[in-house]
């Protein structure tokens, strides 16, 4: 059993492992952990900067009790043990300690802690003794220390030692043996002692006298271990000195161990602590082979028979820390498994002798943005399908090459069959589809698919959507901590031999400065072309439906100069933009200056502004833009009605729906503001306003609909509102649509109703060619994710049914939406926190692939108009051509005894 | 009569302006919700616990409680449960949540927790159309499991009651069986009868001349046996048997 908690990269969540469960706290500082400590069954944690003190049942995975801490912002905890029982866990805050039993989190007493405006009390510490030391520190003067009494918190002693070069003692000190406070101080490379018991002074230890030194610019650092609460710490401690310079040294003596070592860690089993250490292999090949060993801490030797290989990816970056999980042997000997975190956010789980147990990307629990791409056909498709491309080079070849083709199909189909012929002899169990990258293929309706996720740390992963298997990542570097991302697809898969291509910017949102990586989104390989380097900050990027010779779409690129540069930007790219630039519209957001402005394309790559939409920022802020998705199709103009006439949709692609909140969060005056703009024109054609509401608001833009959700204050719930468009009875010009010639507004509807949930996320479901009807993918906070039928948020949805209504099979208004557990698409299996929902189209019309992402992802096909396209799983063959024969044998014999008849009756 | 139905009006003003007068008493709390956002800003605002049980019935609750969170308005305060199944919601500023306990296994209603400025708590039936309509739970919570959750729908299965219910079947074996038994539950030898009857099949086929769609039929999949003469002697045998019929 691994019992591990995660305040991953700055994430607020935390997953505890026993025997498989984990709870999700809240989201920001207040769910943030500040402490873990385990004794026995029971895992005590401090959470929200020292608000609550939780203790957990590790085995039932239930809570023993949860405590709220006076306020104070949280400094140290350790747990408080006599007599080898460990009853107690201290908490220690800015300006007050206080001991809470461990059996029901009671207090046992609070102390105000001496003199606590000027020394900032940084650790607590218990030797099992009876008392409870406090250590403060006044930065480059003097240690406090306090010592209370267990029993009832009196204290016992107090008092100060010079140190006028220690600034914090969480950083460089730690209590190591009987109480012995230890420092490293870097400025006068020394080792500094003090018996907390004495009240002597600290005595100094030159490192050099121990004829160690210091690796230069390094800040070192000491490592010490108390396996037992009640106990006081092992007299032998870490010193590193270097980067891979760890040193292990014992009080006593001073005796120590030399190691050149990459990670060393304590580990405690039964009443044994050895070291284990982590070292390269051999030292000319640096970092890509590491040994294990375990050391006992007594004599400092290595034990036998305790190596464990660990090969380093080279990607990934090196090992940060080691976890060491210790077990006896029947023959009292030492056996272990490692977990290696390395700096790319993966663990590593090894047994002895280096095989990997299992590895997890704790990365992918913070994708920021993701891509579907299509898989590559297999070689011998490709060849099929390359023939067509390529110009003719003569009958006579032609014919052969045909002739070649075919042949290689045959032959592919044959193997094909054979293979199933010999799967089809062994055990169903034996026979393993294993996915790896090279016989990735797509297959006959286009279900599997590559998920290229990029993660918040600069971490890419390819993943198969089928098995959910990661089959490459790639580690970028040097990514800025507030990195935004956006990921286009800049040329699939269909234009074989052209490798597809990816293009990943990544923006620093302070400085603006961008750069772009180009990979290919199947193998994950850097692609060979050389991005431009962008020198200015980026304001918006486009992907044109443009594409330059070798079939790459075009990126556009607009500076904070309004200059647009091209990627790729070859002779015949920007030939095309010249004569295309008069038609390309974009359009940028200043959210702070509540600024939309709709630009147009020069000819010489310039832009000239067309209009301009000041939302005034000191009553509203823009939330969000959207628009809408460029790979979706809409298969029906209109909505026939009851009387048989057509209602047509206003489908305008350049339509964008700008959501923006009040500034004025009070509950009475707070509202949310919905625009509908045109993003060529700037033409503003709706707006709706919530008030008593407020945000989050979460838009789904779609066809001619918007569906958005936020919180009403005034009733306190959660509403849905949807707006349809439409051009009217007649289609004002049913060939093309332009922006710059629809004469006539839209006709808008809208209706609200209840949703009985707050949700997280929302996306609408997307087919082929959009026969199917949609559904509202919805992310709700209880961790399913709910298919809900567009049907039901219909702005048509009348109050008096009438005959007319009932025949266009709309369902009379209710107010309130129903969340029906059959319409979640994961079922049982909680996603927790979901961040963003990703649909794409299969090739089948009436299949979507959806992936939804957050602290877990899960990936599922959904049928909106159910599968009418496939034929079931149990679909009954049997009865089927069963009845057909029945059918058959019925007429041949009712024909034979008719003519009998007939004939007797003719001889009548 | 009248006077009891008098009292029973009086009794009922007088019910309803005890209600409205509670709702008013409710309505003046009302105003710690409203201020809660204010509340929320400043952090030393009174902090309040939401407490109370979750029961799932027959189900111990070790085996349940690890995939359950306690929810207070989404995921605005979140609780855990203890191992005995009771929570307790922490540091929650006064105004009206909805508490909600959510496991994939289990169904539980959710309730409205109303908390008072001054810490005083009620717990109410959650309507979100008629949000001020009060019909009280207790406090501190008791929330039973009403069942686990259904999330798969019952596939259609194919069965004989189902196939005979069908409409079309119907409407197929009913006049069958009228063909059937009619001419034994009728005399038809009767020729009263008979007559009658001839006469409602004429009044039923108005025009004589259009052909029968049966007969069509039978031309038509005879014809495409094979040879269209077979087709055509056999249609003329027909007729040739009908006037024989009729010639009898």
């Amino acid at each position: 059993m691994t019992i591990m908690t995660y305040p991953v990269f700055f994430l607020s969540f935390f997953l505890l492992y026993g025997k498989g469960w984990r709870h999700v706290d809240k989201t920001g500082p207040e769910g943030n952990i500040d402490a873990f400590l385990q004794y026995g069954q029971d895992a005590v944690l401090v959470i929200g900067n020292g608000r609550l003190l939780r203790s957990w049942d590790i085995n039932v995975g239930g809570l023993n009790w949860e405590v709220v801490l006076d306020s104070g912002s949280f400094q140290s905890a350790c747990l408080v043990g006599q007599q080898n029982t460990v009853k107690q866990v201290a908490v220690l805050k800015k300006a007050a300690i206080s001991l809470h039993y461990l059996s029901n989190g009671h207090q046992k007493w609070i102390e105000n802690l001496p003199d606590s405006e000027t020394v900032d009390y940084q650790t607590v510490y218990s030797g099992g003794n009876g008392e409870v030391y406090v250590l403060g520190v006044v930065p480059h003067s003097h240690i406090t220390v306090v010592a209370y009494s267990v029993e009832d918190g009196e204290i016992i002693k107090q008092y100060l030692v010079e140190a006028p070069w220690l600034s914090n003692l969480q950083v460089s000190c730690t209590v190591v043996s009987q109480g012995v406070l230890t420092c490293i101080d870097s400025a006068t490379v020394s080792l500094y002692t003090l018996d907390l018991h004495a009240q002597s002074q600290m005595t100094q230890m030159p490192l050099q006298t121990l004829g160690l030194e210091l690796a230069p610019g390094f800040h070192p650092t000491l490592v010490s271990s108390q396996p037992n609460p009640s106990h006081p710490p092992l007299s032998e401690f870490l010193l590193q000195l270097g980067p891979d310079h760890y040193l292990l040294l014992q009080l006593m003596h001073l005796n120590f161990l030399y190691c050149q070592a990459m990670l060393v860690t304590f580990v405690t089993t039964g009443d044994k602590t050895v070291a284990a250490v982590m070292s390269p292999k051999n030292r000319t090949v640096k970092f890509n082979e590491q040994l294990v060993n375990l050391f006992s801490v007594e004599t400092g030797r290595r034990l036998l028979d305790t190596t464990l290989i660990f090969n380093i990816d080279p990607n990934g970056g090196k090992p940060e820390k080691l976890f060491v999980q210790a077990f006896l042997k029947k023959d009292d000997s030492v056996g272990y498994r490692v977990m290696v975190q390395t700096e790319d956010h993966t663990l590593t789980f090894l047994q002895q002798p280096g095989r990997v147990i299992w590895t997890r990307e704790e990365a992918l629990s913070d994708v920021v943005t993701m891509e579907m791409v299509d898989l590559p056909l297999t070689g011998t498709q490709a060849e099929l399908e390359g023939e067509f491309g390529k110009k003719a080079d003569g009958l006579m070849s032609m014919v052969l090459k045909r002739l070649s083709s075919q042949f290689v199909l045959l032959q592919a189909w044959i193997s094909h069959l054979w293979k199933l012929f010999y799967d089809a002899r062994k055990p169903r169990s034996q026979v393993k589809n294993e996915v790896t990258i090279e016989n990735l293929s797509r297959d006959e309706f286009n279900l599997q698919k590559m998920m290229v996720m990029v993660t918040a740390s600069g971490k890419l992963f390819g993943i198969d959507s089928n098995t959910g298997s990661i089959l490459w990542r790639h580690n970028l570097d040097n990514i800025p901590a507030n990195a935004a991302f956006k990921l286009m697809v800049q040329r699939t898969t269909a234009h074989f031999p052209h490798p597809p291509q990816c293009t990943l910017l990544i923006k620093d949102k302070d400085t603006g400065l961008a750069t772009l990586h180009v990979f290919n989104p199947i193998f994950g390989k850097k692609s060979h072309i050389t991005p431009p380097a962008l020198t200015q900050p980026i304001l918006q990027s486009l992907i044109l439906p443009l594409m330059d010779q070798d079939y790459a779409k075009v990126l556009l690129l607009v500076d904070d100069q309004y200059k647009v540069s091209a990627f790729p930007s070859t002779k015949n790219v920007l030939q095309q933009l010249q004569e295309m630039a008069s038609s390309i519209f974009f359009f940028l957001i200043d959210s702070s200056q509540g600024r939309l402005s709709g630009y147009r394309l020069r000819t010489d790559l310039s832009t000239e502004l067309i209009w301009e939409v000041i939302v005034p920022p000191e009553v509203q802020r823009i939330v969000s833009v959207k628009g809408k998705r460029p790979n979706e199709h809409v298969h029906s103009q209109g909505r026939v009605m009851g009387d048989r006439s057509v209602l047509y949709k206003y489908l305008n692609p350049n339509l964008l729906a700008v959501v923006t909140e009040s500034t004025d969060t009070h509950q009475e005056r707070s509202f949310i503001a919905i625009l509908l703009i045109d993003g060529v024109t700037g033409r503003i054609f709706h707006e709706a306003v919530q008030r008593k509401a407020r945000g989050p608001v979460h838009v789904v833009h779609s066809e001619n609909w918007v569906v958005y959700e936020y919180w009403s204050t005034k009733s306190r719930r959660n509403e849905f509102s949807v707006i349809e468009l439409y051009e009217g009875m007649e289609l004002y010009n049913s060939t093309v649509f332009s922006s710059l010639d629809r004469p006539h507004a839209p006709q808008v509807l809208q209706q609200s109703y209840i949703f009985p949930s707050s949700i997280s996320t929302m996306e609408a479901t997307l087919t082929e060619k959009g026969i199917t009807s949609r559904h509202l993918l919805i992310g709700l906070s209880s961790g399913g994710i709910l298919s809900l039928p567009k049907m039901f948020l219909d702005p048509r949805r009348p109050e008096i049914v009438s005959e007319q209504i009932r025949e266009e099979n709309l369902i009379p208004y209710a107010p309130e939406l129903l969340i029906r557990t059959e319409w979640f698409i994961n079922y049982n299996q909680t996603v927790s926190r979901v961040r963003g929902i990703y649909t794409a189209p299969s090739g089948l019309e009436s299949t979507c692939l959806v992936v939804a992402y957050g602290l877990d992802i899960y990936q599922t096909r959904v049928y909106p108009s159910k599968q009418f396209d496939v034929l079931k799983d149990d679909y009954d063959y049997m009865l089927i051509s069963s009845v057909l024969f029945a059918l058959f044998f019925a007429t041949m014999i009712s024909k034979r005894l008719a003519e009998v008849k007939l004939l007797n009756r003719a001889w009548r | 009569m009248m006077l009891p139905h008098r009292e029973q009006m009086l009794l009922l003003w007088l019910f309803v302006q005890a209600a409205v007068t509670v709702t008013w008493c409710f309505t003046d709390l009302e105003p710690g919700p409203g201020v809660g956002a204010g509340f929320q800003a400043q952090a030393n605002g009174d902090r309040f616990k939401i407490e109370g049980r979750a029961i799932v019935p027959g189900i111990k609750t070790q085996d349940w409680v690890s995939t359950a969170r306690v929810l207070v308005e989404g995921e605005e305060y979140i609780g855990f449960l203890r191992t005995d199944g009771s929570f307790a919601v922490n540091d929650v500023p006064s105004g009206s949540y909805v508490v909600e306990i959510v496991t994939p296994a289990y169904r539980f209603e959710p309730v409205r927790v109303d908390i008072t400025s001054k810490g005083k708590m009620r717990a109410r039936l959650v309507n979100y159309i008629k949000t001020s309509e009060v019909i009280r739970q207790p406090y501190p919570l008791q929330i039973r499991a009403s069942g686990p959750h259904s999330y798969f729908m019952k596939r259609e299965t194919w069965g004989w009651t189902d196939f005979l219910m069908n409409p079309m079947v119907m409407m197929m074996v009913l006049p069958l069986l009228i063909i059937v038994l009619l001419p034994k539950v009728v005399n038809t030898n009767d020729p009263e009868m008979r007559k009658e009857m001839e006469q409602s099949m004429n009044m039923l086929n108005p025009n004589p001349e259009l052909p029968d769609v049966s007969e069509l039929m039978t031309k038509l999949f005879s014809g495409s046996k094979g040879t269209s003469k077979a087709g055509s002697s056999s249609s003329s045998s027909s007729k040739g048997t009908r006037s024989a019929v009729k010639r009898r």
